[in-house]
């Protein structure tokens, strides 16, 4: 069965449109599911404060949404599409596209669902500090989207960007790469800025004087723990815009590939490990505040060592592209 | 979607080497250094102690940077990196909301201007760390645990400036692909200004904020 371009394009769009919007269902869901279940303990706790807890949930989720909708435009864009020059990278650039797009929604829809739930618990725990709480979830659950604005953004290369003039070996498995390297490192990310972001609700809630220390805190540890997906950027980028040498050996292909896969998986445990450090020591802030300088920097310190697993699969990935 | 990816570029050739400037990034970013020399020529043009609007906005910003550095660092070490910090938030800050206006864009959507600031602080950060601890204690840093890990710590040292200036790359270039694509895909109607609002002011104001927090807390890792 001989297939001509445009059928092979037509697969990988449809392909990728679906993985884009089913992998990319699965976070936001969780995190709104989440959500929810805290406000409807909150309500148990406190029944009369229902309308405001209400509202905060709605809010919540609809920021948790958002990484779900981001997967709906790529898969949108990716049934639509019509490319300016079809060739046969096109498809592997589509399929890319969704990939990156799926797998990179996960995390960020887990993780902003968490500052919802906990903003809930805190309004019904302190009605006085709604405020500061709210605000406090509205940048949290902001900032746990960008591993997803990230793999947007890959995505979006992925499927504007011309590669016609590209050689086909070893590009294809480029373009692959560059989407599971930006799609799978955002995974950890976005959930361990939740883990902060949560943390960072519950610590207002329970000493609002603190608001500025606690955010100021979580920001900085949700920085760190996004570096992984930073990392994974970086590397989508390298085999995004490098030009490969045509190559017609399959290795050539696989390392490529296989740098992508390296980093992707590499990113997913310390964006998690370093949302659990920033958790535990944005919680403490809230509780000892005079000691929150000394908090962020053992928490530098402990996300540093923790991250550096990501390193090495940054470095083996840089190998994979640059050396083999 | 031709825009998409797009550099003006200078190119001038130097005895066999090319030398290349990004024109919108090195203009833009004078733009900003300007604007912020003007900002603070009237707002301490006329001290008083009932303040004016300028200088009441001044005072607000370099306060509040002040106390923020203090927090991280300590008071004997504060004066001394607080102006630092201080122009490192404004000038990000600019930086990122100056691509609002029509016609201009972003210096940090190149990822020249995050990278030189990145190793800006990162230089800084250790030179304060080898004054405040001497050379010897710093260096041994670097071969602990075990000896051998010392290429591994000096790669992690490296990362911390890949990091933070790509942080900021990524979120600000992110943020106007994102904003051209979906104006291409709905002829400029209504999405754009909201689009603007969260990436432009929101997303570029927290990003500033970021950069300007990892600075101090590098510097203070170091010196601690």
């Amino acid at each position: 069965m001989a297939y001509d371009v445009q059928t092979w394009i037509n697969l990988a769009a449809y392909v990728g449109g679906g993985l884009a919007m089913g992998l990319g269902a699965v976070g936001a869901a969780i995190g709104e599911g989440y959500t929810a279940a805290q406000a409807n303990e909150a309500l148990g706790q406190n029944p009369e404060m229902s309308g405001d807890v209400f509202k905060s949930m709605l809010v919540g989720q609809a920021i948790a949404e958002s990484a779900s909708i981001f997967a709906l435009v790529i898969a949108i864009l990716l049934l639509f599409v019509n490319p300016s020059a079809p060739s046969a990278i096109t498809a592997s650039s589509l399929f890319g596209a969704g990939l990156c797009m799926g797998l990179g929604a996960i995390g960020s829809g887990v993780g902003s669902g968490i500052p919802g739930g906990q903003a809930c618990l805190g309004i019904v725990r302190q009605p006085a500090a709604a405020g500061k709480l709210t605000t406090n979830m509205l940048i949290g659950s902001a900032v746990c989207q960008t591993p997803a604005i990230f793999a947007m953004v890959v995505a979006l290369v992925l499927i504007f960007i011309d590669y016609s003039n590209a050689p086909l070996f070893p590009t294809w498995a480029a373009l692959i790469g560059a989407g599971l390297s930006m799609g799978l490192s955002a995974i950890g990310s976005g959930m361990g800025g939740g883990f902060a972001a949560g943390a960072s609700c519950e610590g207002i809630a329970r000493q609002p004087e603190s608001a500025a220390n606690v955010t100021t805190t979580m920001l900085v540890g949700q920085a760190v723990s996004q570096t992984p997906a930073i990392f994974g950027l970086l590397i989508s980028f390298v085999l995004m815009f490098k030009s490969h040498e045509a190559s017609t050996t399959l290795s050539a292909s696989m390392a490529l590939l296989g740098a992508g896969i390296c980093m992707g998986f590499g990113g997913i445990g310390p964006g998690i490990g370093n949302g659990m450090a920033a958790e535990g020591a944005v919680r403490w802030v809230a509780r000892n505040m005079s000691h929150a300088g000394e908090l962020m920097r053992i928490m530098l310190v402990g996300q540093a060592v923790s991250q550096s697993t990501a390193i090495y699969a940054m470095v083996i990935s840089l190998v994979l592209i640059f050396v083999l | 979607m031709n825009e998409l990816g797009k550099i003006y570029q200078l190119l001038i050739p130097v005895g066999g080497h090319t030398m290349v400037f990004n024109l919108d990034a090195i203009i833009m970013s004078w733009l900003v250094i300007i604007i912020l020399i003007v900002f603070g020529f009237f707002a301490a043009r006329k001290k008083a102690m009932l303040p004016g609007s300028l200088q009441l906005m001044g005072e607000l910003i370099v306060s509040k940077l002040f106390q923020l550095t203090e927090d991280a660092l300590d008071e004997k070490l504060a004066p001394k990196y607080a102006p630092l910090i201080a122009a490192t938030f404004m000038f990000m800050l600019l930086c990122n909301w100056i691509g609002m206006i029509p016609h201009l864009s972003e210096p940090t959507k190149d990822l020249n201007t995050p990278l030189s600031m990145g190793i800006l602080g990162f230089v800084i950060a250790h030179h304060a760390g080898i004054k405040a601890k001497g050379f010897k204690v710093y260096a041994k840093a670097y071969f602990e645990p075990v000896f051998f890990m010392m290429p591994l710590n000096l790669i992690g040292e490296m990362a911390k400036i890949i990091s933070i200036s790509f942080r900021l790359f990524g979120n600000i270039m992110g943020g106007s692909i994102i904003i051209l694509v979906v104006s291409y895909l709905v002829y400029n109607i209504l999405l754009p200004p909201l689009l603007l609002a969260f990436f432009g002011l929101f997303v570029g104001a927290i990003q500033a904020f970021v950069f300007t927090m990892l600075t101090v807390v590098y510097i203070s890792v170091q010196v601690k």
